[in-house]
């Protein structure tokens, strides 16, 4: 037997696919995260109040998301319903989030894979006598991810606007109309970006001579048909031919969701009701959208769908994806920064309480479920359900795929080091997240 | 164009944490400029630390038998090393206080085949390797890594979180319970201590710009303890909260207490004075801390 081990870099946290190889043959591909977080441990006990401060720490990449799910699940125990005015802000810091993710993993992670180049970085070096300047780019239209966060949620990692009952305050005009300026500037540079992106992606594909065939699978979101609202309240499910076919409130997870533990993993593996694959994440999310209610979304949203069908499953159309999400975020928060999101009531009080409680969002790589128990005001027990885990099966067998088609009885050919890490990094998993 | 070796190298060892640590100094873009980035496996495809490497950054905490491992030859490798943020300084979550059963459980199920074994406890860095400065925060600022990258030397940190807070204290207005958070209104303008949260800005290193207390969050200490609690057994900075809030508020001691008692402080705030009672570790001087 022959085992590949391969590093991962350009991804969050620390991960490796180690591919076994039986008698010129692929046996198994495993993707493996490396370290164990623990959060699930070490927040019992601890004074379920205080649960909403130390959860973001899961992730520094996610942290965002984690603290509104959060509060999102104490809220569900407590029965307190946030201002509708909070529920807007926590959209605004949820669309802050998405911006910075997909700018990151469009940018950072993969567009290096595009041109051959280890880091966006060296990209610069090479390209420091074109107009304008790529990585400078990239790191701007980043940045309006990190200042809407900022904005709306306090500050960039670890945000704590976001409390039991609402937000602290709101978005004063002054700020919001200076964003606005910002988004009206960078929007046209994000495009061309994107399409750039989109560009190199089709070269790409027709180099390999794949986009990373796969069978069909389950596809999870939380967004709606024509909303792709990220404080979300429900999950669809779309089956492998096409059709919608189950949806469900956070509370009914694990009727719909089973999390195993590996022996070769830290992170959890779940499937389907027990023995399917499913994927969250931006394909998954546009594989369910009908529109975005976005103009120049809707117009990539059109494309997309019009050259590569309804679902598509090619593994790199999640990277096109999020280039679609991109755009979509940019011009939704600015609608929304457009609106008074300074006066009027930003929260409301709360009498605390026992009880079980789950708190959905759906965070950029698809739906995350906060599910607590509190018992005499301390957590008794507290369950992460994370999106990459939904992922985790997919990214195995799309890793398999790929193994067969690089390893044959002549040899290894050595463009599958280069190609697991773009498979690995379509999905843009989140190893903090997986072993919280 | 200078050619690129001339420019000092800089490498980013991620150790066991949560990428917060370098998604914050990827929104400072000066260092991109001034040092050449050698080593960074979140945006750089590479895989292992060049020699003379001039800056090692360090985040995370020392969690598995790899880190110690990467940590060790990092150091080696490096003429400065920087601990960077909670879990690098004191080991990060698996820290929160009394968590005796909480930790065997994670032991008992963090057995893998083929993986980093998991220890039986987080440590901090210098606990392996000999540090030359330390950024505290969860995470620190972007505005903090450029000072401790560029001008660490004449830095001027702002001694407590209350001195860039902007909030005023009044005498007057004293709570009678910790349940301020509760109340469904924050006063702008006004101390959160007088609005009855339970905030530690008062005994907290600033630098960070108040950036939780002046939206309307308590102070939950993540920059650790202000200069004259540095090396201080856990009872000093308690101590000195405990006197803050009998002096402001009219609540009662035994809710102070349980207050001081949180996991917040224990896994922020306390990130130097849980080490004083560790003798296998260095003192921490206020020369070394941004």
């Amino acid at each position: 037997m022959t085992t590949l081990t391969y590093p991962l870099s350009r991804i969050e946290g620390h991960a490796r696919v180690v591919i076994d190889i039986y008698d010129d043959e692929v046996f198994r591909a495993d993707f493996q995260a490396m370290e164990m977080r623990g959060f699930s441990y070490y927040v019992q006990g601890i004074p379920a109040e205080q649960i909403t401060v130390i959860v973001p720490r899961i992730c520094g990449v996610c942290s965002t998301a984690h603290q509104v799910a959060s509060v999102k699940a104490l809220e569900d125990i407590f029965d307190v319903t946030p201002p509708p005015l909070a529920e807007d802000i926590r959209e605004v810091l949820l669309l802050g989030q998405l911006i910075q993710n997909q700018a990151t993993s469009l940018f950072i992670f993969t567009m290096p894979d595009r041109v051959n180049a280890s880091s966006l970085f060296e990209m610069e070096e090479e390209q420091k006598q074109r107009q304008f300047s790529m990585a400078q780019m990239a790191l701007k239209i980043r940045k309006i991810g990190t200042d809407l966060i900022s904005l709306a949620g306090g500050q960039f990692i670890h945000p704590i606007k976001t409390v039991i009952g609402g937000v602290t305050s709101g978005i004063p005009r002054q700020k919001a109309d200076e964003m606005i300026k910002t988004i009206d500037t960078l929007l046209p540079t994000a495009v061309e970006m994107v399409d750039h992106y989109w560009e190199l992606s089709m070269i790409m594909g027709d180099r390999i001579g794949s986009w990373g065939d796969d069978e069909p699978s389950y596809y999870l979101a939380s967004t709606e048909e024509n909303s792709l609202r990220l404080n979300s309240n429900r999950i669809r499910v779309l089956c492998p031919d096409g059709p919608e076919c189950y949806n469900f409130a956070p509370y009914e997870y694990q009727d719909y969701l089973k999390i195993e533990m590996g022996d070769y993993s830290y992170a959890g593996v779940s499937s389907f009701k027990g023995k399917h694959v499913m994927r969250a994440n931006s394909l998954a999310r546009i594989n369910l959208a009908h529109s975005l209610d976005m103009p120049i979304a809707d117009a990539y949203l059109k494309r997309f769908v019009e050259t590569f069908g309804r679902p598509a499953h090619a593994i790199m159309f999640f990277d096109l994806c999020r280039g679609i999400e991109l755009v979509y975020a940019l011009e939704k928060a600015r609608k929304m920064l457009e609106a008074d999101l300074e006066h009027g009531q930003t929260e409301v009080p709360y009498s605390p309480r026992d009880g079980e409680g789950f708190g959905l969002v759906e965070a950029p790589r698809g739906p995350l479920i906060h599910h607590y128990e509190v018992e005499n005001g301390l957590i008794k027990r507290a369950d992460f359900v994370i999106p990459t885990v939904h992922n985790m099966l997919a990214i195995r067998r799309a890793l398999t795929v790929v193994a067969k088609r690089y390893v044959s009885p002549q040899g290894i050919d050595s463009e599958l080091e280069k190609a697991v890490g773009r498979v690995v990094r379509a999905f843009d998993p989140c190893i903090a997240c997986a072993t919280n | 164009m200078e050619p690129k070796k001339e420019l000092p190298k800089f490498a980013v060892l991620q150790l066991s944490g949560c990428s917060g640590c370098e998604v914050s100094l990827l929104n400072s873009n000066e260092w991109i400029e001034n040092f050449d980035l050698v080593y960074m496996p979140l945006v750089v495809s590479s895989h292992k630390i060049p020699d003379d490497v001039e800056v090692l950054l360090v985040t995370g905490g020392v969690r598995t038998d790899e880190d110690i491992h990467n940590l060790r030859k990092g150091a080696s490798r490096s003429r400065k090393v920087i601990a960077v943020g909670t879990c690098a300084l004191s080991g990060g979550v698996a820290q929160i206080r009394e968590a005796h059963q909480a930790r065997q459980s994670y032991l008992d199920a963090s057995h893998r085949l083929r993986l980093p074994s998991m220890l039986p406890q987080a440590y901090p860095i210098d606990r392996f390797v000999d540090v030359d400065l330390y950024l505290p925060g969860c995470p620190p600022t972007p505005e903090l890594f450029i000072t401790a990258l560029t001008e660490a030397e004449n830095a001027k940190i702002a001694s407590i979180v209350c001195q860039e807070c902007g909030r005023k204290k009044l005498p007057d207005m004293r709570p009678k319970a910790l349940t301020g958070s509760r109340s469904g209104v924050v006063l702008p303008d006004i101390c959160l201590v007088n609005q009855g949260y339970f905030c530690v800005g008062t005994s907290t290193r600033g630098g960070c710009g108040a950036l939780c207390t002046r939206p309307g969050h308590a102070c939950v200490g993540c920059r650790g303890p202000a200069n004259p609690y540095l090396n201080k057994e856990p009872s000093f900075v308690l101590d000195n909260l405990r006197r803050t809030f009998t002096r402001m508020t009219d609540i009662p001691e035994v809710e102070i207490n349980e207050a001081l008692d949180s996991p917040w402080l224990s896994l922020f705030l306390d990130q130097f004075t849980d080490y004083t009672q560790d003798d296998a570790l260095p003192k921490r001087t206020k020369e070394k801390m941004i």
